[in-house]
């Protein structure tokens, strides 16, 4: 199967720097394969969501670039350095990457701006009282400034999704990784989760998505990525996506939610 | 769409509560069907036939509880020289000080709900009727019992039935209710004067000696002294400082009685002078300098480095002393381990000034205290006592529990760190340590570090029984500690690791700043249980030669002249003593356990 890794891609968009080139990943748990050799760029800027069933490898790929899960061959490139065993390199991309998980990962026994604060101070070494502004500043965007006092298990799901996101870019990272944010949400709340990341957008940080919201996908994604099994299907602009899919596994997919 | 105005849903009445009282609850609950109603007759039957032996065997003819009365002292702190004793006094009150600041530090002023106080008030009304119906003892005894405890219990209900719902007590009243309790005890209730004078067992009545009211007196004044002390200081300095203050006091002040106020060392200024204080300083002032230089960011290689080769040094001194080839003071082959190891965690705390200031200032104020400790320790004692250890009984078994505990703990922590390390070699050796000492009974412990392990000493060194004792057991401890802490670590779900690294943090920081809380919170129940068998296991040390609390009991009381054969009452003594604390210690787990399961989830 041929892939082009800058399928689908605007001129201008091509014209990036490349924030995360990934070659031929591939990745087994024991004998089952995850990740199939998987092409990726994401561009400086770029909104990327990864679609796909459930078990095709998306929470795999994007944890691979974090490196919470190791990859067995190919490359990953992260902002110019390459993802290798040496903890060094390991550390530097984590702190420039922030993840946001499905079970928002707070920390229970930390308030909120605690939990906020810890990495700045700790990792980044910035004094408290500077961290704690900025962590405030950033609990105002993300809209709960009120709640910093409180911990993790006084807040609704969607309050603590937002203070997880608060707290990966309490880091300043240039990639977000989103893991599936709102699936862990009441439907109530997956809005406000949304409206979060919608703002994060056009803030313009890099960001890649693995959701199942078909609406974010459309409004905001700048590419979408089909993966099924391990493999990247189909790449391209929300619009060539939804509305005129060249794969026959990627128009099963879409018949079956849509 | 045109607006819809919903009316406001009404709230229908809540059902009438079934009634309830304690007719209804017994039906419910103990003759709810035949064969319900034949057990609970049946396990009546059975408490009823055990409590009234037991209390039988209480009041019967040969209990001479006065064995008890005039022993106290020596159950407390046997032997501890009578003329010294205003040191064990001056201990006591630095105690109960402590534990009045303490309990504001922390906050631990709950109000008393009044309904409380009168339910137990009433259980303690029929508990000293059921005792009156059980106990066999004379009828106006008898008769007098059962009416003192519906006594006790009709005032109790009338009581509550005269207060207003939901009405609380503060916290001081309880205080001020315990010190009135302890002040009837000493100076109303008639014990009798029973004391030994030079030899000679003299048996007096009235109430309790001047030597036992005067200080008692002294130790409520200081409880509640220190209780509305600490109020008024918590107004003025910030509760951050005060409980900062009284962790360090509760690691280090205890040592401090032990070694310089109950052993009064005989210390020899000058060498004090020329030697040990130029040495503490070498080591804060240059140890402190070298911290604060590697806590800079920037620097977290060189003090990794600097760190190994500080451990390289401190391995090799110690390789060298064992072939005799260099002798050197051995607080300063201790003084170097610390220093590499605040060398070796600088990285994981390094930060900003103020950050690197406190870092620095940590280590002085950690050097100054084991400097003064260990010369303190080292100094001869200037008590002649005949016994080795200078205290004894529940002094002993008190210190030893509390020591035993506080330091088997951080050992317990870094082996279970290490069982679950991904590193083999922290692994295998700490499973080996666990899995080796958790096959061996206690007794062989002390034993192997009483006995064997002073054989093994070079020449120089010595090895006191206290001390024998005490890292024989701390490392017996430690092993359980590390099950119970591992426990806790497993139950930390996968996210907040990954969280953590997503973050960026280090290894150390994750452990230490996620990890490590979480876990320790989830073993508290485990935690409490291993302290408990820790201090009623220390009636083990007996058998080593220490006069603990159950050894004075059991041997000294019971070879006394005018107690000959009072073994039975004296253990009854000494069980209520050791309930008493084992069940404070686990109702104080309960109420922190709450405290801490607060937002907690």
């Amino acid at each position: 199967m041929s892939k082009v890794i800058d399928a689908g891609m605007s001129d201008e968009l091509a014209a990036r720097e490349d924030m995360i080139v990934c070659r031929g990943v591939k990745k087994w748990f024991g004998d089952f394969q995850a990740l199939r050799g998987v092409d990726l760029t994401v561009k400086d800027r770029e909104v990327m969501v990864v679609l796909g069933p459930s078990g095709s490898g998306k929470s795999t790929l994007i944890r691979c670039i974090n490196r919470l899960e190791v990859h067995q061959e190919g490359d990953i490139i992260v902002d110019g350095v390459e993802l290798s065993n040496d903890v060094r390199n390991i550390d530097k991309i984590r702190s420039e990457v922030g993840m946001v998980f499905q079970q928002f990962n707070l920390f229970p026994h930390l308030t909120v701006l605690d939990n906020v604060t810890l990495a700045p101070i700790w990792v980044r070494k910035r004094p408290k009282a500077e961290a704690e502004a900025t962590a405030m500043q950033l609990l105002e965007r993300v809209g709960i400034p009120e709640q910093a006092a409180k911990f993790p298990g006084q807040l609704s799901g969607g309050q603590q999704q937002r203070v997880a996101i608060a707290r990966s870019l309490a880091m300043e990272p240039k990639i977000m990784l989103f893991d599936e944010p709102t699936s862990a949400l009441d439907p109530e709340m997956i809005s406000e989760v949304l409206d979060v990341m919608k703002g994060l957008a056009q803030s313009g940080m890099t960001m890649v998505c693995v959701t199942h919201e078909m609406g974010f996908a459309r409004e905001v994604a700048d590419r979408i990525v089909f993966m099924e099994s391990g493999d990247v299907v189909e790449i391209g602009t929300p619009e060539h996506f939804f509305t005129n899919p060249t794969e026959d596994r990627t128009k099963l997919f879409l018949s079956q939610i849509l | 769409m045109t607006d819809i105005t919903m009316p406001p849903p009404v709230d229908e009445l809540a059902p009438e509560p079934p009634p309830s009282g304690p007719v209804v609850w017994a039906r419910e609950n103990l003759f709810s069907s035949w064969g319900n109603a034949l057990q609970t007759f049946f396990f009546l039957f059975i408490s009823w036939q055990i409590l009234s032996w037991l209390l039988g065997k209480l009041v019967a003819e040969e209990r001479n509880w006065d064995a008890v009365l005039t022993n106290s002292r020596t159950f407390f702190t046997f032997n501890y020289p009578l003329e010294q004793f205003a040191r064990m006094w001056f201990s006591l009150g630095a105690l109960i000080v402590a534990v009045g600041i303490t309990l504001i530090a922390f906050g631990f002023e709950p109000r008393v709900r009044t309904s409380k106080i009168v339910q137990s008030t009433i259980g303690l009304g029929a508990a000293v009727a059921v005792i009156g119906v059980l106990t066999p003892v004379s009828g106006s005894w008898r008769l007098g019992l059962i009416a003192v405890g519906v006594a006790i219990g009709v005032v109790a209900w009338l009581a509550g039935r005269a207060l207003p719902d939901g009405q609380t007590l503060p916290f001081w009243s309880l205080l001020v209710g315990f010190a009135v309790f302890v002040m009837v005890l000493v100076w109303i209730v008639p014990w009798g004067q029973n004391e030994f004078l030079d030899g000679e067992y003299i048996d007096e009545p009235g109430t309790v000696n001047i030597t036992t009211k005067q200080p008692w007196t002294v130790m409520m004044g200081l409880l509640l002294g220190s209780f509305f002390g600490a109020r008024a200081l918590a107004r003025v300095v910030p509760r951050r400082i005060l409980q900062l203050a009284m962790i360090v006091w509760w690691v280090m002040g205890p040592a401090f009685l032990l070694f310089l106020v109950l052993r009064d060392p005989a210390f020899d200024w000058g060498y004090v002078l020329a030697v040990d204080i130029p040495i503490a300083l070498a080591f804060g002032l240059g140890g402190g300098a070298l911290l604060y230089w590697l806590t800079e960011p920037v620097r977290g290689e060189i003090a990794r480095i600097v760190g190994a080769l500080l451990l390289g040094t401190a391995a090799l001194t110690w390789i060298l002393a064992f072939f005799g080839v260099v002798s050197m003071l051995q607080k300063i082959r201790l003084s170097i381990l610390f220093l590499a190891l605040f060398a070796l965690a600088a990285a994981t705390f390094a930060g900003e000034r103020s950050v690197r200031l406190r870092y620095a200032g940590i280590w002085m104020g950690f050097v100054a205290l084991t400097h003064w400790l260990i010369t303190g320790i080292n100094t001869p004692s200037t008590l002649d006592i005949a016994a080795p250890p200078f205290i004894g009984g529940f002094a002993l078994t008190l210190t030893i529990a509390y020591y035993v505990m506080l330091a088997s703990f951080p050992i317990g922590a870094l082996m279970a760190l290490a069982r679950t390390s991904t590193l083999p070699i922290f692994r295998i050796l700490s499973t080996t340590y666990i899995e080796v000492v958790r096959g061996i009974p206690l007794i062989t412990v002390l034993f192997f570090f009483s006995i064997m392990v002073p054989l093994f000493l070079p020449g120089e060194m010595e090895l006191s029984e206290l001390a024998a004792i005490f890292i024989g057991y701390t490392l017996f401890s430690g092993a359980y500690m590390a099950e119970n802490i591992r426990g806790g670590l497993q139950s930390i779900r996968k996210g907040q690791f990954e969280a953590a690294d997503a973050l960026g943090l280090t290894t150390a920081q994750r452990t230490a700043f996620i990890v490590l809380p979480q876990a320790l919170r989830v073993s508290i129940p485990n935690l409490v249980g291993q302290a408990i068998a820790t201090f009623k296991e220390t009636s083990l040390i007996a058998i080593v030669g220490g006069f603990d609390l159950l050894r004075v009991g059991n041997q000294t009381v019971a070879s006394q002249p005018a107690f000959l054969g009072q073994s039975l009452t004296a253990l009854f003594f000494v069980s209520f003593v050791y309930w008493v604390f084992a069940y404070s210690m686990s109702r104080a787990s309960r109420s922190l356990e709450e405290k801490l399961g607060v937002g907690s989830r």
